[in-house]
């Protein structure tokens, strides 16, 4: 098929999943139009988008892997018009950005933009990637030649300021024994719902700082959806914090390929009000002497609702697999509530895994000893608060980077 | 200065401090024997304002101001200062941001100008070295790591900057050997002055050779039973509490 406008036939809805994703197609046509032609690849990977939100929902609560997280109702008012995702970044020496559709008929960019969807199964569902690949259009690729090692952090931001929904997709290529570090800055208004998809590649030896700082607004939602691969030697480091949103659902997928590859998934997220903020984290070990870590803290205050679900997945060939696993929530008020699903599924017999989750609340002791020493409690309660991000935070080993974040933290307990 | 009178209190509902009277001048030294258990960390407890201790008759007054109707901080910005029994670690904070902050929330309360960070070092690093806290140290977690005897060092370290007019030392000898002990008496005799008053809990009549009392006072069972100059500590020392306590010596 050429031309996405030439699909006829409808494939058949699902009998267990009735409900069709039909809503978000609501704006397609008119944004197609509007569309230079595509080529081959790009209109079969729409078509697939297509082919599939038109038999099955969006994932909702009745799936194993969103049962905390009800998307549906949140999100059903988009789909009449697309908003048009503003991305900017300060350039870097030696550093390759540029808009994704100028950039996708490069080799690197196509093959990664045709990454085939996860399946469905009980903890993946494709339906948010499909969307991405539906309204493909914004967003950028970022590719930074071998042996280049960025001394500034690139920074970018992506804004959106409409009640409608935005599509972002980033590409990333670390060619061998290169170095990044990204700093994502999202700060958008209004009530929007914006889906996006990073697709990103760490070759042999090099390493990717991904640091991302969200600060949408609490009106709206953010569903992401992060596929990474890691080659031999090579590291990819993800410190996520946030703050902002009325839901948001951060999933990333690593997939360790080559023996010393390695991967670091940070986050913290700082909740009040009604706001809802998911972690959602699958460590694939699918090569010997591979290193994972998946270090989250969440706090909670009012009545907000925190979710870690992190897997390390450990496959027969990752013999000597190092995986590591952490999530703590501190819940500030009564009505406060984090859910964490850990799991473990190895098939490799030398391999240590470790994984663990706490949800507690501050600790009455430290809160006097602070006080009688004349801190008042709110003060004594943020340097706790602080502290408690700090164990994830203090993992970032750039002194600005770090103290960067540290700030926006110590702006949140303002 | 501090006045306490006929204090009742209850930990857990069960009741602690049964009447309890003691009064302490300005410029005085005061020293509470006892047995374990007899009640001596709750009351310092009740009067540091501590959750769950809970005051059900009986006053306490700071220069004739209501104790208990401040909050903790506010008592600390009144000028009361409890030396920990045992002092609490607080993991990812540091000591020098812990005393800054409690400074400067002090000086805040009290309609003071706030030090600023170089100041607040100079500060820190003239009681640092009377009391042989070494830089490394306050680099630290609060007391996270430290030694028992590195710990009640710390607490006189803060009683330094904080400069309290009423201090109760919670035991503040236990854990520490002959030399510890010298440099934490000096940092209290240092302090010794006409405005201001101490209260120094102790098992053995050992500190309070350091730390000379002008008045000894015997608690058991949630009451001060008895109370005498500095002889009676040595009285104590020798006999014990048995007479206190109804148990056969
Ligand atoms: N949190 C608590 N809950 C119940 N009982 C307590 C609690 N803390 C202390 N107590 C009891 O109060 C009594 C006095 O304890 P404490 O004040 O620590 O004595 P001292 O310091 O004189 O050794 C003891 O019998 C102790 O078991
Ligand atoms: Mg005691």
């Amino acid at each position: 098929m050429s031309n996405v406008a030439a699909i006829k036939k409808t494939p058949e809805k699902s009998a267990f999943f009735p409900e069709t994703a039909e809503r978000v197609l609501a704006g397609w046509a008119a944004f197609m139009a509007a569309r230079p032609k595509d080529p081959e690849w790009l209109a079969q990977l729409r078509a697939q988008g297509a082919d599939y939100l038109k038999t099955r929902d969006l994932p909702g609560a009745k799936l194993e892997g969103w049962k905390y997280t009800n998307l549906p109702p949140l999100v059903k008012q988009f789909g009449d018009t697309l908003g048009q995702t503003l991305v900017t970044f300060d350039p870097v020496p030696g550093v390759l950005v540029q808009p994704l559709t100028a950039a996708q008929d490069m080799d690197w960019v196509r093959e990664m933009l045709s990454r085939p969807a996860p399946v469905q199964d009980a903890n993946a569902d494709p339906a948010l990637w499909h969307l991405c690949n539906l309204y493909y259009r914004d967003g950028i690729a970022i590719d930074v030649p071998a042996g280049t090692e960025a001394q500034n952090a690139l920074n970018i931001a992506m804004a959106c300021d409409e009640d409608l929904l935005y599509i972002v997709h980033t590409a990333i290529r670390l060619q061998p024994n290169s170095r990044l570090t990204i700093i994502e800055d999202h700060r958008g208004k209004g009530a929007f719902w914006k889906n996006a998809l990073s697709h990103i590649r760490v070759e042999e030896g090099a390493h990717l700082v991904h640091i991302r700082i969200q600060e949408d607004s609490d009106k709206a939602v953010y569903t992401q959806t992060t596929e990474v691969e890691v080659m031999k030697g090579g590291t990819y480091e993800a410190v996520a914090l946030y703050t902002g949103a009325k839901m948001s659902r951060n999933q990333v997928h690593v997939r360790l390929m080559e023996p010393g590859a390695a991967c670091h998934i940070n986050g913290v997220s700082l909740m009040r009000g009604e706001q809802h903020a998911d972690t959602t984290i699958l460590a694939e070990h699918l090569a010997p002497h591979c290193e994972s870590n998946q270090n989250m803290r969440t706090i909670l205050g009012d009545r907000a609702h925190g979710v870690f679900q992190g897997k390390i997945h450990v496959h027969r060939p990752a013999q000597k697999t190092d995986g590591y696993q952490l999530s703590k929530a501190l819940l500030l008020s009564e009505g406060a509530e984090m859910d964490t699903k850990p799991e473990l599924e190895i098939y490799a017999d030398d391999v240590k895994c470790s994984h663990g989750a706490t949800t507690g609340r501050l600790d009455e002791e430290p809160m006097f000893y602070m006080q009688s020493r004349g801190i008042p409690a709110d003060e004594a309660r943020a340097l706790l608060i602080e502290a408690f991000a700090a164990e994830v935070l203090d993992l970032v080993k750039d002194d600005v980077v770090r103290e960067n974040l540290a700030d926006r933290v110590r702006e949140w307990l303002k | 200065m501090l006045k306490i009178t006929n204090l009742h209190a209850t930990v857990g509902g069960k009741e602690i401090l049964k009447g309890l009277s003691l009064e302490i001048p300005a410029g005085e030294v005061h020293a509470i024997m006892g047995p374990n258990g007899s009640g001596k960390s709750t009351l310092s407890y009740v009067v540091a304002g501590r959750a769950g201790y809970e005051v059900t008759a009986g006053e306490i007054t700071l220069n004739g101001r209501d104790v208990l109707a401040m909050a903790p901080e506010e008592r600390a910005a009144a000028g009361l200062f409890l030396a920990f029994q045992y002092p609490v670690e607080i993991p990812g904070v540091q000591m020098t941001t812990f005393l800054k902050t409690a400074l400067n929330s002090i000086r805040r309360q009290r309609g003071e100008a706030e030090l600023d960070a170089l100041d607040f070092l100079k500060l820190m690093k003239a009681k640092q070295k009377a009391l042989g806290v070494t830089d490394e140290m306050i680099k630290r977690p609060v007391n996270v790591g430290f030694s028992g005897g590195e710990k009640k060092r710390n607490e006189v370290l803060q009683m330094a900057i904080l400069e309290p007019s009423f201090a109760i030392l919670d035991e503040t000898d236990s854990g520490l050997d002959i030399d510890a002990l010298k440099v934490v008496s000096e940092g209290v005799n240092a302090l010794r002055g006409p405005g201001r008053s101490f209260l120094v809990i102790t098992h053995y009549q050992r500190l309070l050779d350091y730390i000379v009392p002008d008045v000894v006072h015997v608690m058991a069972n949630g009451r001060i039973v008895k109370s005498g100059g500095p002889d009676l500590a040595r009285e104590l020392e020798a006999k014990g509490y048995a007479e206190f306590t109804g148990e056969a010596a």
